[in-house]
């Protein structure tokens, strides 16, 4: 079997798998044949013709059928099958997943940028900026201009962005925490497979690494979205379940949140606002008092605050809920006694923390 | 020369991080733009990329500084260079890929020009691909959400934010919801739209801004903004619907002359038949009868103003006086004769209509009428008022002229004895009456809006009020703009613009 004729066997995803094998197609590149890289020129000028949208299709596929667990799984085995078929005929092939499908405009995109073969008329293609723009709610966009406009999108929000007076989320992590409430309130619509929720929480985590502030963001933001349905509640206490047993993050969010962030949140999940008063409590009960510095510091490693940080804290919790106050006034006062009931500074952190918080 | 001159700005553009570096960017940009278009032509003519670098040496280093983005992510940030490029890469993006394109190779021949090659790719590919926003992409990997959607949501919450300083957006119209902001805010956003006005992304923004109903005496959008949407628009890269270009034409004079020329000429070098003549209009962005004849109607408004204050100017104004009375005197004595008698002869009748119809065609005289009234004492007046009177109610029998003039005389007297020497600001129950005035009573038949509206604006612009008389005179015209036709409160606005900037001059 030729390449040519493995390709055209496959009508659905034979062609468009093909593209997205960022090895083979560089591998392609690097030692180009003949019939490779002219049969990916015409599948790559196709693009632009309306006929064939290989980026497009797919991404319009996943979002439409990855909640549909039947159509799903028909796809996996399609996909299984021209895996198996491609795996033949093609070195080095890797498989793709259906999973995969989203990732495929941009690691096409990529992956043709930096290619040295790629032919300038498919470059112009994708920057073209004669064409009007067309809105986002059309099915099958055409990739003419769609390098152009993703530049000219970002580059007028970063122009615009200063003008947008917002709360200390932003922009892009209302936007990040809508999609991730989305993608969530589906996952858990599905059925009773919470552990790939779960998995979708994790996998958004760990590609987050190194920018942990910003993945407590999206969280903040994504329960703070309102639309006030059963979906959203059942996926707000999933999200809150998760975080409250990824204790570390936990702790790094309430050290990273602002206390108005903090007591919006916490107006709206009582679960979050206990949990945060925990976090509090325990961060006071590890501080020790410095001379050198004259105030209560934090002894243990890991994310922390500082006592005024702590207090502001605190009165941000008792602001989204005035009786929380009246119960953690009880609380504390009975460690101050059993600290030995000093009213000196220095002494006591729950002393100190009741005066504080004028109590 | 020119080059080194843009090579020292992009630096100095680079290094600086206040907000006047973001304003002298955006003045520059007209002419970096005129730049960049010459050094396209220039490239263009060229055989070669190696010829391209040997004439124009330092040409790859100034697309450098104008496309290449080594930020530095403080916080999660970009730097303030990063926001400068962007508005380079907004006002220029098509002349930055000309001249990219112009450099790159096909057949690269040497080791200069596959260099060239590799680092244009690898320019577009950072500026297209890279998110400097690790969650961002951990989301839309995640997700599945493409890049394209992405940043146009993110784009659409800043618009929506940006307009009606609040977070939620829910992707609603921009127009729908009330705008909360304040005078100087909206000139500061209109500021801030100058490197975006071609952008499709930035129209909705822009339609608003534009069609935003005056709230208070000095707010204006931002003049440069105005300039820049006007010279956008004569490239045709504008991408304004209809509605908003109208309020374009209102605000600024010279695009409503750039539409109507550009018709013109385009009718003008096609020939004149009435086919072709109806095929430029509804080609031109001037679509349609109804269109074309709004845009007469501001013209007419812009050019009434700019009349009347020249030709007060020329004319004293005790020879306005004398005409205006002797018009009206002769008039008066027309429709009395002519409507003698049981009114039953139509010849009287077209006489009343020609003469109203000729009063018509001097509008303008109408104009003076009521502002002599302004100036003029409680007798004096009384010619005046009846032109006016006539000019919107010409007959006894069916429009009721009689009538009318009691009640505008009324209302007049009321208005000068309101804002004539009284205290300001007015006690609340005189402003109430004014209300009164102003609103339309649904039992008996009231004044036409525009009618009271017209002797108010008069008073306030006319009248030797304190700066507050004429805050007072505005808050009442204000709540009348919902019973007046766009164009009306339009020329109203443009009478009040001309006095303060009489004021100002």
């Amino acid at each position: 079997m030729t390449l040519e004729s493995t390709i055209s066997f496959h009508p659905f995803f034979g062609q468009e798998t093909l593209l997205y094998q960022p090895d083979w197609y560089s591998r392609t590149f690097i030692q180009p044949t003949k019939s490779s890289f002219k049969l990916l020129c015409h599948l790559l000028s196709s693009l632009s013709s309306g006929a064939y949208q290989p980026i497009t299709v797919n991404s319009h596929i996943f979002s439409r059928f990855h909640n549909n667990a039947a159509i799903r799984r028909i796809m996996e085995k399609q996909l299984q099958l021209t895996n198996q078929t491609l795996r033949d005929t093609i070195p080095g092939y890797t498989e793709v997943s259906f999973s995969d499908l989203p990732r495929c405009q941009h690691l096409l995109l990529v992956r043709l940028l930096n290619n040295p073969e790629l032919p300038s008329s498919l470059m112009k293609i994708l920057f073209d900026t004669t064409r009007p723009v067309k809105t986002m709610h059309e099915d099958y966009e055409d990739v003419t201009g769609l390098c152009s406009h993703i530049v000219q999108c970002k580059s007028v929000y970063k122009v615009l962005s200063p003008l947008a007076d917002m709360s200390a989320l932003g922009a892009d992590a209302e936007v990040q925490g809508e999609m991730l409430m989305e993608r969530l309130e589906a996952l858990l619509n599905q059925g009773s497979e919470t552990c790939r929720a779960e998995q979708f929480l994790g996998s958004v985590l760990q590609g987050c690494e190194g920018a942990l502030q910003q993945f407590c963001l999206v969280i903040a933001a994504a329960l703070l979205t309102s639309k006030n349905c059963t979906a959203q509640t059942a996926a707000h206490d999933f999200l809150l379940d998760w975080l409250q047993k990824k204790h570390s993050l936990l702790q790094y969010m309430c050290s990273l949140l602002s206390p108005t962030l903090l007591k919006d949140l916490a107006k709206e999940h009582q679960k979050l606002r206990d949990a945060s008063c925990n976090v509090l409590k325990k961060w006071a009960s590890e501080m020790e008092y410095s001379l050198s510095d004259g105030e209560w510091v934090l002894t243990s490693t890991g994310p922390g605050v500082s006592f005024k940080k702590l207090t502001e804290l605190f009165l941000a919790l008792f602001d989204a809920s005035p009786s929380l106050r009246g119960d953690v006034e009880k609380e504390l006062n009975a460690l101050k006694i059993s600290d030995g009931d000093f009213d000196v500074t220095g002494l006591s952190v729950w002393g100190d923390l009741l005066s504080a918080l004028n109590m | 020369l020119e080059m080194q001159f843009w090579l020292d700005k992009a630096v100095a553009w680079g290094q600086a991080d206040s907000p006047d570096t973001q304003k002298d960017t955006c003045l520059h940009m007209s002419r970096l733009r005129d730049f960049l278009q010459q050094l396209l032509t220039q490239v263009n003519s060229m055989s070669s990329t190696t010829e391209t670098m040997k004439r124009l040496p330092f040409l790859g280093q100034l697309l450098g500084r104008l496309c290449w983005n080594p930020y530095v992510t403080v916080c999660g940030e970009w730097s303030f260079w990063t926001t400068l490029i962007m508005m380079v890469i907004i006002l220029a993006w098509w002349l930055l890929l000309g001249c990219l394109w112009g450099l790159y190779s096909e057949h690269p021949s040497n080791a200069v020009e596959k260099k060239a090659n590799q680092w244009i790719r690898k320019v577009l590919c950072q500026l297209s691909t890279e998110e400097d926003d690790t969650a961002a992409q951990a989301l839309m990997k995640c997700t599945g959400v493409p890049a394209k959607e992405y940043h146009l949501k993110v784009l659409r919450k800043v618009l929506f934010t940006v307009f009606h300083c609040s977070g939620n957006s829910d992707n609603k119209d921009l127009s729908y919801l009330p705008c909360r902001c304040s005078c100087d805010r909206i000139v500061d956003i209109s500021e801030a739209c100058i490197p975006i006005v071609t952008c499709p992304e930035a129209s909705s923004l822009i339609s608003v801004l534009l069609q935003r109903p005056v709230a208070c005496v000095t707010e204006v959008l931002s003049e440069d903004f105005l300039n820049a949407l006007t010279s956008a628009y004569s490239r045709q890269g504008l991408a304004l619907e209809e509605q908003a270009l109208v309020s374009l034409w209102y605000h600024s004079f010279s695009s409503l002359e750039e539409a109507v020329l550009s018709l013109l000429q385009s009718v003008i070098t096609t020939g004149l038949t009435p086919q072709k003549l109806e095929q430029q209009v509804a080609q031109s962005l001037l679509v349609g009868k109804r269109l074309f004849s709004k845009a007469i109607i501001c013209a007419t408004s812009h050019h009434y103003v700019v009349k009347s204050e020249s030709v007060l100017a020329e004319m004293p104004q005790g020879a306005w006086r004398n005409h205006l009375n002797w018009l009206s005197s002769s008039l008066q004595r027309l429709t009395e004769e002519e409507e003698e008698g049981d009114g039953r002869s139509t010849r009287g009748h077209h006489n009343v209509f020609e003469a109203w119809f000729l009063l018509v065609q001097c509008a303008h005289w109408v104009q003076v009428a009521v502002q002599l009234l302004a100036t003029s004492g409680t007798e004096d007046g009384d010619p005046f008022l009846w032109l006016l009177i006539f000019y919107h109610y010409p007959t006894k029998r069916w429009h009721h002229r009689a009538s009318r003039l009691a009640q505008a005389k009324e209302a007049w007297n009321h208005i000068r004895t309101l804002f004539s020497g009284a205290a300001h600001p007015l006690p609340s129950d005189r402003l109430q009456s004014l209300d009164t005035l102003v609103s339309p009573q649904p039992e008996q038949q009231s004044l036409a809006p525009s009618l009271t509206v017209s002797l108010l604006v008069n008073v306030a612009v006319f009248c030797q009020l304190p700066p507050s008389g004429s805050a007072e005179v505005l808050q009442a015209v204000r709540k009348t703009v919902s019973l007046l036709s766009f164009s009306d409160y339009c020329s109203i606005q443009l009478l009040l613009n001309a006095k303060l900037s009489m004021h100002n001059a």
